[in-house]
């Protein structure tokens, strides 16, 4: 709900107390330290220095040299699979909290039930799953008790499959929240109007619900998605040589190979695909709230 | 005349108070039946478990003599239109319309020619005909009304229901859907149950009116019944303006009735039809539009001596509130003609026909009302 | 009638999910009480010893200590520019607005990495030393998104009546400011404080690359993780989780009460 351009010197003013202050902090620390990264991307290396250029060469090879592309295509389909499982997860429980919880207590009951794993040590978590899936862990311990297997079998852990596993578990909270924020927002009349015209909870369903919360949940996995690809802690705990992705080709970049240069293109390229993302996910959240 | 819908000793509480208190009554096939009351009433929670939408604690619901208490209320044969219209945001008018017809080919009930043309004719019906291809949020909220009515009545549902339709409306758009409703009812010959807290048009619109409060059906009756002969207090009071007031009766060998009320001020009733023992105590009616005021100055023949303690002038009426100088007696006088010179503090003279002065209530027990 | 299909269908596929997302922080519980060398099974009985070893383990309590310090300085930062940020957004219309906002969500859609990336090259260039600040200053501007963005919700949603009504009673603009604006939008911004505080402690993409010499609770613990450890690790995420939860649950409380409803609006 926000007032017209500010129209007077005194709402002017105000405007300017307000935003220089963010203004002027997101410029020093974000927008000077991006064009830094373009800077640098537009450079080389040359015996562990850095020589400034004016070269577009690093940002074509983030597209067209190996590993690079492969290492970004296969981030972004770990990022994909982990949104996909994590909605498949998450809806479930937003289903049950939006329409199967009557008191408001029981919501936020629910609601923190959720939070807490999520907002618990990330590292804790994806560690956690390093236990369950290892060769001692608890898979393997009750495969063995159950002697469905001689000996402990390895391919549980250290492989993609590990990799959107433990992210799965880290963002499916996220999804819940996000998906049951569209599903509580369609009115209850509407449901009511559904089944009173004659329709099976699967009709309403398809007809009604989904495709009512579509838009919301895609732009709530579009984030998911984002967050997930840029991960470096699941494939660096629990992924095997196959399951490296961005951010730990960045880091590696930085450290012993470095190729600062190599490094900030990645950079420029993930903050222009992230730009476009924002954009997406926000036009899809417009479109899920003008509908009501 | 047969009954459609039952409802027998319906019972609804939610962990607390009882929202709905041992409601039974008899709907009659075609009618057109209002169920009125104020917020809280709970005639919506009555309507709601008639569709199916709540299920009573107690009770049950009939349809044409089947119980369908617990019939599902995708099952029940009767269509809701709903407060806020409920109309599906993300499809147009004319699938809004369409939406319950399609349910029904897959069932063998339509095929999609019949449903065209009958969402057409319905979109005629109300009026909307150029407007099928267009989004819920583009319609104004008459026109969304309209939708819900179209979507409701095109599946010729035999009972329709309406959840105090007309609410979010204004004053004009809702007087013109009122007409429009009572001559769809005409036409299709449909019952209609219909949520209002507005008595005006509960009455207008209506055969037969419910009133309820607190969860308690008062009375169900004609709209005549209701006006002129309430059954207590409560509906006394919710209907038009009325003068409620607690008097001791004295009766005549003659078989006439008169009321003594507060400060010694006695009315003249109509006869003694309710069989009324002298010295009981009692509750009159009298209607507002009854009272007949006078200037006192004129030289009017009788009557007791007020004083207007305010004047409202409502264009069709005016309204007065009287008092009885020396006694805590009020009265609410609505006159149509408008008495020429009658202003703040005048005094003047109020009487009644006796046939007027209805008896409501007999003895101190307490009354239905607060 | 909200209810839409079988109940006990919905709930028992809804614990189920919950109970998988509970099962790997019990099974780290449970092992943390483990009397083996070893953080996988055999379980082979029940001692405290991994907690006392925690509280003797004079690295791991000073990155706590660490922690606290980075997470309180991110709080007040994310704080001071976050709150005019939010009023700005929400209350005037400028050019460049929608750019601007934009720029408040990246942070929190960009990998932590690139994020640390460029600050790492900003520091450098300013020859900025890397501590506890340059880490402070790089999570700071990523949280400082977040507390825009709840603040920013609640401004929508509180409305400007209650300020106008103010303005109608006399008061300026700094005390519609302190009286009205503030006191309102405190709930959002304290839970807000709550949960930025919480993911600083947590966090570790852009710490990893501004870290000086001094090490945050997630850095020591990521050391400690690499290696095939003893059941310490799994009591210090016991207990980390522990924390947690008793800040999630104050920050949710309070940044939800005062606002009228009961369950979250979109995060």
């Amino acid at each position: 709900m926000s007032v017209a351009a500010a129209a007077t010197p005194q709402d002017r003013r105000q405007l300017l107390i307000w935003l220089l202050p963010p203004l002027l902090w997101f410029t020093v620390f974000m927008v000077i330290p991006y064009g830094m990264l373009f800077y640098y991307s537009l450079g080389s290396t040359e015996y562990m220095t850095f020589k400034p250029g004016f070269s577009l060469a690093n940002l074509v090879r983030v597209f067209r040299a190996e590993p690079y592309l492969s290492v970004l295509l296969k981030s972004a389909r770990i990022g994909a699979f982990t949104a996909i499982g994590a909605t498949i997860l998450a809806y479930p429980v937003a289903f049950c909290l939006a329409f199967h919880t009557r008191s408001a207590r029981a919501k936020f009951l629910i609601y923190l039930l959720v939070i807490v794993p999520w907002w618990a040590a990330y590292l804790v978590k994806a560690y956690a799953w390093k236990t369950i899936l290892g060769t001692n862990g608890i898979i393997n311990a009750l495969l063995l008790d159950l002697h469905l297997i001689h000996e402990p079998l390895t391919l549980f852990l250290y492989n993609q499959f590990s990799v959107v596993l433990t992210l799965v578990y880290i963002f499916t909270p996220f999804s819940i929240l996000s998906i049951y924020a569209q599903l509580e927002r369609i009115p209850t009349s509407i449901i009511e109007a559904s089944s009173n015209l004659g329709a099976t909870t699967l009709e309403t369903l398809t007809k009604i619900i989904i495709p009512l919360s579509i838009p919301g949940v895609i732009a709530g996995a579009i984030i998911t998605f984002a967050l997930a690809t840029g991960d470096f802690i699941a494939p660096a705990l629990v992924g095997g040589p196959d399951a490296i992705m961005v951010s730990n080709v960045v880091i590696n970049l930085l450290g012993v190979a470095f190729d600062w240069p190599m490094a900030a293109s990645i950079g420029i390229v993930v903050i222009g695909v992230g730009t476009a993302l924002i954009s997406v996910s926000q036009y899809l959240e417009h479109r899920a709230q003008a509908r009501f | 005349m047969t009954t459609i819908i039952e409802a027998r000793q319906l019972q609804k509480h939610y962990g607390g108070p009882l929202a709905v208190r041992d409601v039974s009554l008899a709907v009659n096939e075609g009618e057109f039946l209002s169920l009125l009351g104020a917020s809280g009433s709970g005639k919506t929670t009555t309507l709601r478990m008639i569709a199916g939408l709540e299920s009573p604690t107690q009770g049950s619901v009939l349809f044409r003599g089947q119980d369908i208490t617990h019939v599902p209320v995708a099952q029940r044969d009767m269509r809701m239109v709903f407060q806020d219209f409920a109309l599906f945001p993300n499809l147009t008018v004319w699938e809004n319309v369409a939406f319950g017809l399609r349910l029904r080919i897959t069932r063998g009930r339509y095929t999609s020619d019949e449903v065209k043309s009958r969402v057409g004719q319905y979109l005629e019906t109300v009026q909307l005909t150029g407007h099928a291809d267009k989004m819920p949020h583009q319609l104004s909220g008459g026109q969304r009304q309209r939708v819900s009515l179209a979507r409701a009545l095109v599946t010729d549902p035999p009972v329709v229901l309406f959840d105090e339709p007309l609410g979010s409306l204004d004053a004009n758009m809702r007087k013109v859907m009122q007409l429009e409703l009572k001559r769809l009812h005409r036409e299709l010959r449909k019952t209609f149950i219909y949520v209002t807290h507005d008595q005006e048009e509960a009455m207008g619109l209506s055969d037969r009116v419910a009133v309820l409060k607190d969860g308690r059906l008062l009375q169900l009756g004609t709209p005549d019944d209701i006006y002129f002969r309430p059954n207590c207090a409560a509906v006394a009071s919710f209907i038009g303006a009325a003068n409620v007031l607690d008097g001791v009766a004295a009766t005549t060998p003659g078989g006439t009735v008169s009321v003594e009320l507060a400060g010694g001020v006695r009315l003249a009733a109509a006869d003694n039809a309710a069989g009324v023992a002298n010295g009981e105590a009692v509750t009159i009616m009298l209607r507002a539009e009854q009272v007949r005021v006078a200037p006192a100055a004129g030289g009017a023949a009788d009557g007791v001596r007020a004083q207007v303690t305010e004047r409202l002038f409502l264009g069709e009426k005016v309204r007065y509130e009287l008092k009885v100088p020396g006694t805590g007696l009020r009265l609410t006088a609505m006159s149509s003609g408008g008495h020429p010179g009658l202003g703040l503090g005048d005094d003047v003279l109020v009487s009644a026909d006796p046939g007027h002065v209805r008896i409501i209530a007999r003895g101190s027990a307490p009354r239905a009302d607060a | 009638m909200r209810e839409l299909g079988s109940r006990r269908t919905s709930w028992a596929l809804g614990w189920s999910v919950l109970a998988f997302l509970y099962a790997p922080l019990a099974v780290m519980a449970v092992f943390s009480f483990n009397d083996s060398d070893f953080t996988g099974l055999p379980f082979q009985g029940f001692t405290l010893r991994w907690y006392g070893m925690l509280l003797e383990d004079d690295r791991l309590l000073e990155s706590v200590w660490n922690s606290v310090y980075v997470a309180l300085g991110v709080v007040g930062l994310s704080t001071l520019f976050g709150l005019p940020a939010a009023i700005a957004l929400d209350r005037f219309d400028f050019p460049g607005k929608a750019w601007f906002a934009r720029l408040v969500l990246l942070p929190i859609v960009l990998p932590g990495v690139i994020t640390g990336v460029a600050l790492l090259l900003f520091y450098m260039a300013m020859h900025f030393r890397l501590s506890l600040y340059t880490i402070m200053l790089g999570q700071g501007t990523g949280l400082m998104c977040i507390t825009i963005t709840e603040v920013a919700a609640r401004l929508r949603r509180m409305g400007r009546s209650t300020e106008e009504a103010a303005r109608t009673l006399g008061a300026n603009e700094w005390e519609v400011l302190r009286k009205v604006t503030l006191p309102g939008v405190m709930p959002a911004l304290i839970g807000a404080m709550l949960i930025a505080f919480s993911i600083s402690f947590d966090e570790i993409a852009v710490t990893y690359l501004l870290t000086g010499r001094q090490n945050t609770l997630p850095m020591t613990l990521w050391s400690l993780l690499r290696r095939e450890a003893t059941p310490e690790v799994n009591a210090v995420s016991t207990l980390v989780i522990a924390a947690s939860v008793i800040l999630i649950v104050l920050g949710t409380w309070l940044s939800r009460r005062g606002s009228g409803e009961p369950v979250a609006a979109p995060v």
